[in-house]
């Protein structure tokens, strides 16, 4: 029997030891790609919520901005409106007839308040920082739709 | 005598200069897999995959060797921030399978196994499961290094390096398994 052989394949082979190794090299292993899980990738979650982060802040600016703008008279207009008809109660009206022309009236006052209370230097600057908000909702669309594309790509790479 | 030749295998450690290569290796790749290289641990499975295949078909069916194998490698890749040492991968691993096969036999006692000479088709594939058998009836020491000498056509150099198993044992293995297992093929016909 020769140890050589059997331990390192070196030396004078040794006949039966060949062929076992003949007869059993038909079980040997079948090399086979190992199938790791999916990385889970947080990115495109992460910039969706800064987007919407962002939104958000955008968001409150712009409403900050806008309550600069408005007078408080119109507040003030509303509660005595509202305090009125417990003085001298009306006799029960249709209420959606009611409200429209109501409603029509504040719109307009606020347009009105927007367009012309407000100066000139302070228009601009509401103007750009409208035009701030803006730009800053358009940055992220673009964005979402980029990150979504590169999700898209990676999706169909991992695929292939 | 098999009592003595399995305490043998309870050191750890293999030579220094066998070793050295294949751990230089292991501890490049299992670094770099835990700091998020991928690839790295596809490599790790291209080294270790033949010695868990050897392991495992030394214990369980063959039909369930391949699945097993990759189970193995999926649970290594997730758990692989637990291995301390980063030079143990293979003795390592070497232990998940020897454990999934015992898993396996635990988890199967209550079914039928499909023994695989029932499936066998052509003379050569018959007359190496046959011999297989054989192997598997041989005290486990033996028939783990048989199977990775004989099956996977690992050298005994190779078999310590990778289980983490001394020189050593794996020579007295070798030497006593081939014996015995000598002595059972002479039942045999043909050989």
């Amino acid at each position: 029997m020769n140890d050589d052989y059997l331990w390192d394949k070196t030396g004078q082979p040794d006949p039966q030891i060949q062929q076992l190794e003949e007869i059993l090299g038909t079980l040997r292993y079948q090399p086979k790609p190992l199938q790791l899980p999916r990385r889970r990738s947080y990115f495109p979650l992460l910039a969706i919520a800064a987007s919407v982060l962002l939104a958000i802040i955008a968001g409150a600016v712009w409403l900050r901005v806008r309550s600069r703008v408005e007078p408080p008279k119109q507040q003030v207009k509303v509660e005595q409106k509202s305090a009125q008809p417990e003085e001298a109660p009306k006799p029960p009206v249709n209420r959606s007839a009611a409200n429209q022309p109501l409603l029509a009236t504040n719109r307009i006052h606020r347009k009105r308040s927007v367009a012309s209370v407000l100066p000139k230097r302070e228009r601009e600057e509401a103007m750009m920082a409208k035009e701030q908000v803006m730009l800053a909702l358009r940055l992220t669309t673009e964005k979402l739709s980029l990150v979504h594309r590169r999700t898209q790509i990676k999706n169909q790479h991992k695929v292939g | 005598m098999y009592a003595t030749a399995d305490m043998l295998l309870t050191s750890p450690q293999a030579p220094a200069a066998e070793q050295s290569q294949e751990t230089v290796i292991e501890v490049a790749l299992v670094r770099a897999v835990l700091a998020g290289d991928r690839e790295g641990f596809a490599r790790l499975y291209d080294l270790y995959a033949p010695m868990v295949h050897g392991i495992l078909l030394a214990r369980v069916p063959r039909a369930e060797v391949d699945d097993l194998v990759q189970d193995i490698f999926l649970h290594a890749f997730k758990k692989l921030h637990t291995l301390r040492d980063a030079s143990a991968f293979g003795p390592w691993i070497a232990m998940i399978a020897r454990n999934r096969a015992v898993d396996f036999h635990r988890r199967s006692k209550e079914t039928v196994e499909i023994s695989d000479d029932v499936r066998g088709s052509d003379t050569h594939d018959s007359r190496a499961k046959e011999i297989l058998e054989l192997i598997r009836n041989l005290p486990e020491a033996y028939r783990e290094t048989l199977v990775l000498r004989l099956v996977e056509g690992m050298t005994g150099p190779e078999i310590a390096a990778r289980t983490g198993l001394t020189a050593a044992s794996v020579r007295v293995n070798l030497h006593r398994g081939m014996k015995l297992l000598r002595e059972r093929l002479g039942f045999m016909e043909g050989l």
